[in-house]
């Protein structure tokens, strides 16, 4: 067999060809011009990035060159090859959001799955206190449910977020709520509070640093979730006093989907026992642990595909090219502002937020439901998809937010007669997410927050397909 | 969801060389080590294209509705495979790691429990009990030792007696503490190094017969292991990559939970929105959302059977890998001057991986600059890599024959090692002198 050259670790810009195309030529303007350079589906209004994210063509391009690499040489790739440009990616986002040294940082395919498993490496006992918010997402929220039902003895303290609020207003409460909870914790026992930078429903940028500043005073651990925050804020981690911040890179940076970075410096890296799963060079606690253990860990914990994880390498590349940080967020952030105003305008509701205090680049506006029927049902109408047909196609003219207006006016009317018509009992719930699909698509749900029976009713509409999304506040958030 | 794909209409290429057209290896690289980290058939990364475009023409659409329903399908596809009474046993996780993960973590430990692993437990789910025993309660790890050669039969005995010495040390701690502790037997149906095939559906029953519960590494099981039935097996706990022998895409393998057991099961990692107190009411539920990842991995399961039924199926992919792993093999041992790991007449722990050992001294070091050592002058150098492992006084290589692999494959190989291995002794001398042994596991600078 005749050997050429042996291989050795290269840069991800040896092996992505798909970026070169971006020296070649420069940018279209932000709006509408750059929707050739995403992959949506003719005619489908993407309002919501925020969810899952977009790939940019050429980051998927490039993906698919990273995955060809891998399949070229699987040993060389998993024993050697993705170690130097994973550790070059997680240089450049060190550098993008203000570590000060790179082994703050590490990659974890979710945010999920970051704030996941710093909150399972607490030593967990009686007395101890967690701090969530009625506001805390999902699984997070669930997770610290998890942690509850398992350790006897533990306490939740629910902080209660409303809007419509102020940022000030929010700081008075959450300064309450955390002496309150020192006063009433037992001695020597630890509180941990999440904190969302950037909540979810309703989308709402947070007063996190001065937030974290009140724990920080009175010895409580925090917890950061930023899923929404890189590629839509500036960070300066360095400075921000948090134990632990965690982000989706796939939601705000572009970057394929199942990648996100949990941050935690030097000091907090001693609570952190292990990954999830645990890797193969885990060691023990003790005098023969190195302290930078939990770094190594997280760099082989079980076989993933790490292109999500390289591809932030190009994501970084193409936003560069497209304008840059500073002008994605003001670009967005403006847009979000005007749309929301039209929006509300179109639909006769209003802005959550009018001050823009609380505004990035997302906004929610209330949808136009009748009062009674808002308070008796708790309509689950989240998102609503524009999808296919010339009758969407865009109109000299015809701004996106006006277009999403006029299509939730026209939803929401159907959905109070089909709830009017079909005499759905009072008490009804859905049983779970899951019951949404086990019925078509265009579903729209009744929903109390007491245990009762109920199934989801269809909504029939020609021109739009729900996608039934549960939310408190039967807001949308584009 | 499509499932012919219009490259099946013609016939595949014959086993062997050939069979490289449908991968995208390095020409010059002879993939020895299937067994790692698998490999993506060309076809199956074709036809799951579509849904990669389908996650980006509308991400809403996909992550809610459309990915969730494919992925049932899988799910139902999958467990019929596999021989689980009901697809509602059966949910996808990224990797047999994470399944068994899972599992361990789920259990609520208590003092006096006690976790049994082997000295021939993958590396990473030893360190997950060990991590399991460093935190309060502090369960106690005891290991079964298993070394070779032995045989099916030896093994089954022997553990019948270990397991039954558990039972012994529970009873003891049970007076102590005023109730009975739990024992949780890890158990490999196919063990990683050496690559052999356990009698672990035996090992399974006597867990049963002695009250343990068994957790069964399965990661190399599915498309090597032929005609699974887990119903039958019956064990408490199963998981596998289907990344592995069965050319899904990286990120993809099965989490078995019997239904009797899914109450152990407290949570999914990450947590879901649908976690319930109590647990096992809702657990496939459970396991349908936990983040956003690139759910397309668990797609290709599918696209992946699809594939091997068009090469024949998995008796016609299995027994030409079977018979290269076994000529194969002994070709290799008789260029090395050495032997096969499986001395059993039946090769009862050979299915398309095989052991042979490498010619050292028997004073030979056992420390990993060796095994880097290897990396260097085979994978990088030569471009032909097996696995390395050291076991019961020898070092060892395990080779996975594939489909795209021939005997001569192992005739390149067994040079390739008789070179590397006349340099390694050179450069580290036959283990009578002492050398310092530096083991910490960095990237080594290639020449």
């Amino acid at each position: 067999m005749s050997n050429t050259q042996s291989i050795a670790p290269v840069p991800i810009d040896q092996i992505v060809k798909a970026t070169n195309i971006l020296q070649q030529s420069s940018a279209p303007k932000f709006g509408h011009e750059l929707l050739p350079y995403f992959s949506f589906k003719q005619g489908f209004l993407n309002l919501n990035n925020g969810s899952y994210g977009a790939l940019p063509k050429v980051v998927t391009e490039a993906c698919n060159e990273l995955m060809a690499w891998q399949e070229e040489n699987t040993d060389f790739y998993y024993r050697i090859g993705f170690i130097p440009p994973l550790i070059g990616v997680r240089e450049q986002l060190a550098q993008l959001v203000g570590a000060s040294d790179v082994d703050e940082l590490v990659m974890v395919p979710n945010a999920s799955t970051g704030l996941g498993v710093v909150l399972r490496n607490f030593l967990w006992q009686c007395g101890d206190t967690i701090i969530r918010c009625n506001t805390t997402y999902a699984t997070v929220y669930k997770t610290i449910q998890y942690i509850h039902d398992v350790t006897p003895g533990l306490e939740i303290s629910e902080f209660q977020l409303l809007f419509p609020t102020t940022r000030q207003a929010i700081l008075d409460g959450w300064q309450k709520h955390i002496t309150n909870v020192k006063a009433n914790a037992p001695q020597g026992q630890k509180i941990v509070a999440v904190i969302d930078s950037v909540v979810a429903n309703p989308a709402a940028a947070m007063p996190w640093k001065e937030m974290v500043k009140i724990c920080k005073d009175v010895g409580i651990w925090t917890i950061i979730d930023g899923a929404h925050s890189v590629g839509q804020e500036d960070l300066h981690l360095a400075d921000c006093g948090a134990d632990f911040f965690v982000s989706n890179c796939h939601k705000w940076l572009n970057t394929k989907r199942g990648a996100a970075f949990l941050w935690m410096p030097k000091e907090s890296q001693k609570i952190m026992l292990t990954t999830i799963p645990t890797s193969a060079s885990y060691v023990t606690p003790g005098p023969d642990r190195p302290e930078t253990n939990i770094v190594s860990q997280f760099q082989y914990n079980g076989t993933i595909d790490y292109t999500t994880y390289l591809s932030v390498h190009v994501a970084l590349q193409w936003r560069e090219w497209v304008g840059g940080e500073a002008a994605i967020h003001q670009y967005c952030n403006n847009l979000a502002k005007k749309g929301g105003a039209l929006l509300a305008q179109t639909m006769s509701t209003k802005v959550m937020d009018p001050n823009g205090e609380f505004t990035m680049a997302m906004v929610n506006v209330t949808l136009p439901f009748p009062s009674d029927f808002q308070a008796q049902y708790d309509a689950s109408v989240g998102t609503a998809l524009i999808y296919g047909g010339p009758e969407s196609a865009h109109k000299s003219g015809m701004n996106d937010f006006e277009i999403l207006g006029n299509a939730l006016v026209t939803i929401c009317s159907e959905i109070v007669s089909e709830h009017k018509s079909a005499n759905v009992p009072q008490n009804c719930k859905a049983v779970s997410f899951s019951s949404y699909l086990e019925q078509p698509l265009k579903g729209a749900v009744a929903l109390d927050s007491n245990n009762g029976i109920g199934a989801p009713r269809p909504v029939t509409s020609t021109k739009v397909t729900l996608v039934g999304y549960h939310t408190q506040l039967a807001s949308i958030r584009p | 969801m499509a499932n012919v794909v219009s490259q099946y209409e013609s016939k595949p290429p014959p086993f062997g060389h050939e069979m490289r057209k449908c991968f995208s290896f390095d020409p010059e690289y002879i993939n020895m080590n299937h067994g790692s980290y698998g490999s993506l058939p060309s076809p199956v990364a074709e036809a799951i294209k579509p849904y990669y475009a389908l996650a980006e023409a509308n991400p809403d659409l996909f992550h809610r509705f459309t990915s969730i329903d494919l992925i049932r399908d899988v799910r139902k596809r999958i467990a019929k495979f596999i021989g689980a009474a009901h697809t509602e046993e059966v949910v996808f996780v990224p990797n047999a790691s994470h399944g068994l993960n899972t599992i361990l973590r789920s259990f609520i430990w208590e003092e006096g429990d006690i976790i049994s692993s082997c000295n021939t437990t993958y590396n990473s789910i030893s360190r997950t009990a060990e991590y399991i025993s460093d935190i309060p309660p502090h369960p106690e790890v005891v290991q079964f030792t298993l070394l070779f050669p032995t045989s099916h039969s030896e093994i089954i005995q022997n553990w019948r007696a270990y397991v039954r010495s558990l039972n012994e040390m529970r009873d003891q701690s049970a007076q102590k503490l005023g109730r009975r502790p739990k024992i949780v037997a890890i158990i490999d149906s196919i063990i990683s190094v050496p690559g052999a095939l356990l009698p672990w559906k035996e090992m399974v029953k006597i867990c049963k017969e002695e009250d343990v519960w068994s957790v069964v590494d399965g990661a190399h099981s599915i498309g090597q292991e032929l005609d699974l039935n887990l119903a039958e097996a019956n064990p408490d706990f199963w998981v596998t990559n289907c990344h592995k022998w069965m050319y899904a895409k990286r990120g993809c393998a099965l989490l078995y939970v019997p239904k009797r057991n899914q109450h152990i099961i407290k949570a999914s990692f990450p947590t879901s929105h649908a976690y319930k107190k109590g647990g096992g009411s809702n657990f496939v539920e459970q396991f349908e959302w936990n983040g956003t990842i690139d759910f397309v991995p668990y797609i290709s399961a599918s696209c992946a059977l699809d594939f091997r039924a068009w090469l024949g199926g998995e008796h016609v992919i299995n027994d030409y890998c079977h018979r290269i792993a076994l000529e194969g093999g002994k070709r290799l041992a008789q260029i090395l001057g050495t032997e096969i790991i499986d001395q059993d007449q039946d090769f009862q722990f050979t299915l398309s991986m095989v052991n042979v050992a490498v010619p050292f001294p028997p004073t030979m070091s056992s420390a990993f600059e060796i095994d880097m050592a290897f990396r260097r002058k085979l994978l990088i150098k030569r471009k032909i890599y097996p696995a390395f492992f050291y076991h019961n006084g020898k070092w060892w290589i395990r080779c996975s024959a594939q489909i795209w692999s021939q005997v001569e494959d192992f005739e390149v190989l067994g040079q390739a090692i008789l070179e590397a291995s006349k340099e390694i002794l050179e450069e580290f001398g036959d283990g009578t002198e002492k050398k310092t042994m530096g083991i910490e596991d960095k990237v080594e600078k290639v020449n």
